[in-house]
């Protein structure tokens, strides 16, 4: 029997989603390999009660949020966050700091009804335990079928762990620091294959902190290079508000 | 080896015919730094470039590449050709092809690798001259000159090259492609005349004699743990490193989990990773040991097989690193006994 596979969004913009109907190609072929019960975004019918693996998409933003997750959790064997929503906080995650009400009443207005039983945005994993993930603003959908390909195989989740750079030199892009430009490719998890680097666009970090990285050297060495460091560390929050290391 | 002289204003056509019976491949601009292509048009060939930002080990080991495909079903390979059309790679330095040569030792000694060694036999090499950079330090190694690993040489004389013909092959693609003229004492004392100013072209001459017993014997030298501190881990060393060849082997399945690819990828010793074991142990966890290993390796793990440190001085490492770590500042660091500022 194919594994039963929901697809949740929760506080996000739903491009992750919007990304996965891109498979273009192997949709056909990934759809085969499993039985598809719901996906939010591009079905009709409602989430069924049981099935085994569940695709989250979205930052945690209200009470709601967490009670569909530990449902989730209780009856998925497999929990895969995508995108950098639902695995490092995400742009819904700026809102994390500060005083949340306000936040609310600039866009709404006075007594907002929107989003009843909100709180402060946090990434999937600080609610229930991820098998799998898949960073990325939006994800990339190779790295998404070998996920989702080692989620059916029962292998363990298994994220590269270095910053951009090594990749993006095999791409042979000229670095931006030699042009005195911040990238946050020398902080950021690789896996996207220096994809914006390779297109002229510094790295804004959308995969969240490498393991491997050494934040204190690299701010170090780019204050050293006359780089306001302060400057790098805004812009590595837009995507990784929650990552203590960048909050100082 | 025998020597001819070609007017420079004949290389395009040399180029030229070789593109008729070859692929050829060499240096063109990529914003102001230079990378190896194919040459469609003889006029993109940049023969005057500093360095390119890869090594030619692009060209016979790829970034990533294919193995061999495989059935889920029965475990049975079902592709693990190499395909590799005859070209020839135009306007290596000599630092380059001391790198392929270096790589040689690697790829098709102990174990031949069936990948490199068709894309190598298929390679003919027009090598030339180059001039010191700031960040060159091939003189430290010996490897600002080459004696075999090429098939012809062109030394820059100003308006003619002095050609080195190493091969049979070689002298035929002269043979058949360019008209050249043959050597005159003047030609020889010119090509001299270039060669010493060459040589004093090097900003410093790096001291590494007994660089081996140094190394053993600052084992345990801070050097390391300062280095360590500083070094981003991103890997950029080796990726754009011509004697660098490590590799990481990857399974992928297809989509339609029917089949699956064998890939390998270019590795680097300053991953946490490299040197993580099955149950989760890593003997190299931290970055001073991993930059420590990358020297040993380098400067005498490989020596210690080979006879010649696994370097050929083309400062690429250094250029790549923000950190700014570079074999030159190991050397001296460990010269001195300390980095220093």
């Amino acid at each position: 029997m194919a594994p039963r596979v929901v697809v949740i969004g929760l506080a996000s913009d739903f491009g992750c989603q919007v990304q996965m109907t891109n498979i273009e190609d192997d949709l056909l072929d990934v759809l085969g390999l499993i039985d598809l019960q719901y996906w939010q975004l591009a079905s009709s019918g409602h989430m069924p009660d049981s099935y085994d693996v569940a695709i989250v998409e979205g930052a945690v933003t209200t009470l709601e949020h967490i009670a569909t997750l530990e449902r989730v959790r209780a009856t998925a064997s497999a929990v895969i966050a995508i995108g950098a929503c639902a695995v490092t906080g995400g742009i819904p995650a700026l809102a994390s700091h500060g005083r949340l009400e306000e936040r609310y009443s600039l866009v709404y207005g006075d007594g907002p009804s929107v989003a009843p039983g909100r709180i402060k945005p946090q990434a999937v994993d600080s609610v229930i335990d991820v098998d799998y993930r898949i960073p990325g603003c939006p994800i990339d959908m190779g790295e998404f079928v070998q996920v989702l390909s080692r989620a059916l195989q029962g292998l363990s989740d298994h994220l590269p762990q270095e910053p951009l750079c090594a990749i993006c030199k095999t791409k042979e892009n000229v670095c931006f620091y030699e042009r005195g430009e911040v990238c946050l490719g020398v902080l950021t998890r690789t896996g996207c294959d220096a994809r914006c680097v390779s297109l002229g666009r510094p790295c804004t970090g959308c995969r969240g902190l490498a393991e491997d990285a050494n934040l204190e050297s690299a701010l170090r060495l780019l204050d050293e290079r006359g780089i306001d460091t302060s400057d790098v560390l805004v812009r590595a929050r837009l995507y990784n508000t929650l990552e203590e290391a960048f909050t100082r | 080896m025998f020597f001819r002289i070609m007017d420079k204003s004949r290389v395009l056509d040399l180029v030229a015919g070789l593109s008729q019976d070859f692929e050829v491949l060499g240096p063109v601009s990529k914003g102001d730094a230079f990378v190896y292509q194919r040459i469609d048009d003889p006029a993109d060939l940049r023969l005057d470039y500093d360095t390119t930002l890869l090594p030619p080990k692009k060209l016979f080991f790829p970034p990533e590449e294919q193995m061999m495909r495989f059935r889920v079903a029965d475990n049975e390979v079902v592709d693990d050709e190499v395909y590799a059309a005859p070209r020839v790679i135009f306007g290596l330095h000599p630092c380059d092809i001391n790198g392929l040569l270096l790589m040689d030792n690697v790829f098709l000694r102990d174990y031949v690798d069936p990948y490199y060694k068709a894309r190598r036999d298929s390679t003919l090499i027009v090598g030339v001259s180059c001039t010191p950079q700031e960040s060159c330090f091939c003189n430290a190694w010996n490897t600002d000159e080459v004696h075999w690993g090429f098939d012809i040489f062109l030394t820059d004389l100003g308006d003619r090259y002095f050609v080195s013909v190493r091969s049979v092959k070689g002298a035929e693609l002269l043979d058949d492609h360019v008209e050249t003229r043959p050597i005159t004492d003047a030609d020889t004392a010119e090509f001299q005349r270039v060669a010493r100013e060459f040589e004093a072209g090097f900003s410093d001459e790096l001291n590494t004699s007994q660089l081996p017993l140094l190394l053993d014997a600052k084992f345990e030298s801070p050097i390391w743990d300062e280095l360590g501190e500083r070094c981003l881990s991103c890997g950029a060393c080796s990726m754009v490193c011509p004697t660098c060849y490590c590799f990481d082997v990857i399974d992928r399945l297809e989509p339609d989990q029917k089949t699956g690819v064998r890939i390998r990828k270019w590795d680097s010793c300053q991953f946490t990773e490299f040197a993580s074991v099955a149950h989760g142990q890593n003997f190299r966890e931290s970055r001073a040991s991993r930059v420590k290993y990358r020297y040993y390796h380098k400067q005498w793990g490989y020596l210690s097989k080979f006879e010649r440190v696994l370097c050929v001085g083309c400062g690429r490492c250094a250029r790549a690193c923000l950190a700014g770590i570079s074999p030159r500042e190991v050397v001296t660091a460990l010269e001195a006994g300390g980095v220093g500022e």
